[in-house]
């Protein structure tokens, strides 16, 4: 995969505008970014929940610390550098209340699941839930979120070989734990 | 390459992109929104720690904080100022929506958030008999959607309201009890706020 991130849908002027005061500009980065802020902090909380309350508390530091976003600098890292956070705050916690992570309600509309009679998401929610909270975020921001290895070293401060190594150390386990559900389906 | 993609890896990645609606909820950034913009700042020691991006503080380190700060509010005691405790807002899905605790001065004040549908409109205030229907009081905030969304302290009590379209035009809340006003025979809204 090339370490290049997608073209940012993001306005560049949007932060910086935001930054200077206009909460228009920081109402439609808000819309513009919850869609893949929702879907992040989903999959690594793993219920609607604590989800939304990461996503909401994430915008809300965000509104608070704009004055502190480089003007040359790209939107979404930085933002997801404070919503990882927040995430790994929320999974503390509930480590702390030793909760078990439940992914029953994370499919949030009705995206076809089964594929070749195998209920894809909810194996593929079992398989990122046993993963160290590491590989599972470095797996989500660069495959799912497509952060290029150089952002998400900013958002993880984890050197590039590291985090290379744990969204490998994911792929490996997702590879082998989904082919061992497909061969017992059959 | 290490993490070169295959079959799987695409199918997860498709899978997991898939799972959430690509459109955001309205009501979801409405509240963020109102939460962003009612909350107080963060005082300056708040900002200094969170400037360090710290991902999950140490147990330790927690415990060394909590112990320095204790510290430093014994020793403080006294000699600062007190200050009132702001609490942060905490926002519910209904519209008109009270949303408690509310950060308000006023004792007993509930802030409570008035969403409007208005996609054409270039400008759209609340008005009401809580700021005596000053069309410049309570301007809304348009999102891109087109909704547009304000947040108000409001005393426990029936309130009558409106919004002032465009600085001409009264409507009604379609989400709230519609009646009329005795004064101007002008359709207006009640929101009731609960006491605390």
């Amino acid at each position: 995969m090339s370490s290049s991130s997608p073209s940012s849908p993001i306005d560049p002027s949007l932060p910086l505008r935001a930054k200077a005061g206009d909460r228009q500009a920081f109402a439609q980065l808000v819309e513009l970014c919850y869609p893949r802020s929702l879907r992040f902090a989903l999959h690594m909380v793993g219920n609607r929940e604590d989800a939304e309350e990461a996503v909401q508390d994430t915008f809300v530091r965000v509104y608070h610390h704009l004055g502190q976003f480089r003007d040359d600098g790209r939107f979404e890292p930085w933002l997801f550098r404070i919503l990882a956070n927040r995430c790994r705050t929320v999974l503390a916690k509930r480590r702390r209340h030793a909760e078990v992570i439940q992914y029953g309600d994370v499919p949030d509309h009705d995206a076809p699941t089964a594929v070749d009679g195998l209920d894809w998401m909810e194996e593929i929610h079992k398989v990122l839930a046993t993963l160290p909270v590491e590989q599972r975020e470095a797996f989500l921001l660069h495959h799912v979120e497509e952060l290029a290895y150089e952002e998400i070293a900013a958002v993880t401060g984890v050197k590039l070989s590291a985090l290379r190594m744990r969204v490998k150390r994911a792929c490996d386990v997702l590879r082998v734990r989904l082919a061992e559900v497909r061969r017992d389906d059959r | 390459m290490i993490d070169e993609r295959d079959a799987v890896i695409e199918t997860v990645r498709g899978r997991l992109r898939a799972s959430v609606a690509d459109q955001a909820d309205p009501r979801a950034v409405a509240r963020i929104l109102s939460a962003a913009f009612a909350a107080p700042a963060p005082s300056r020691w708040r900002r200094w720690l969170d400037a360090w991006h710290l991902p999950v503080m140490s147990r330790v380190g927690a415990a060394v904080v909590a112990v320095i700060a204790l510290a430093a509010g014994f020793v403080a005691r006294g000699v600062l100022p007190n200050r009132a405790p702001v609490d942060p807002m905490a926002v519910t899905g209904e519209f008109p929506i009270p949303v408690t605790p509310a950060s308000d001065p006023r004792a007993g004040a509930v802030a409570t958030q008035f969403v409007f549908e208005a996609p054409a409109a270039q400008a759209v205030a609340l008005v009401g008999d809580f700021n005596r229907w000053v069309p410049t009081a309570a301007p809304l905030v348009r999102l891109p959607s087109g909704v547009w969304t304000v947040t108000v302290p409001l005393m426990p009590g029936r309130h009558v309201y409106a919004f002032l379209v465009d600085g001409a035009r009264l409507e009604a809340d379609p989400r709230a009890a519609t009646v009329v006003d005795a004064d101007y025979g002008r359709p207006s809204s009640v929101v009731m706020v609960p006491g605390r």
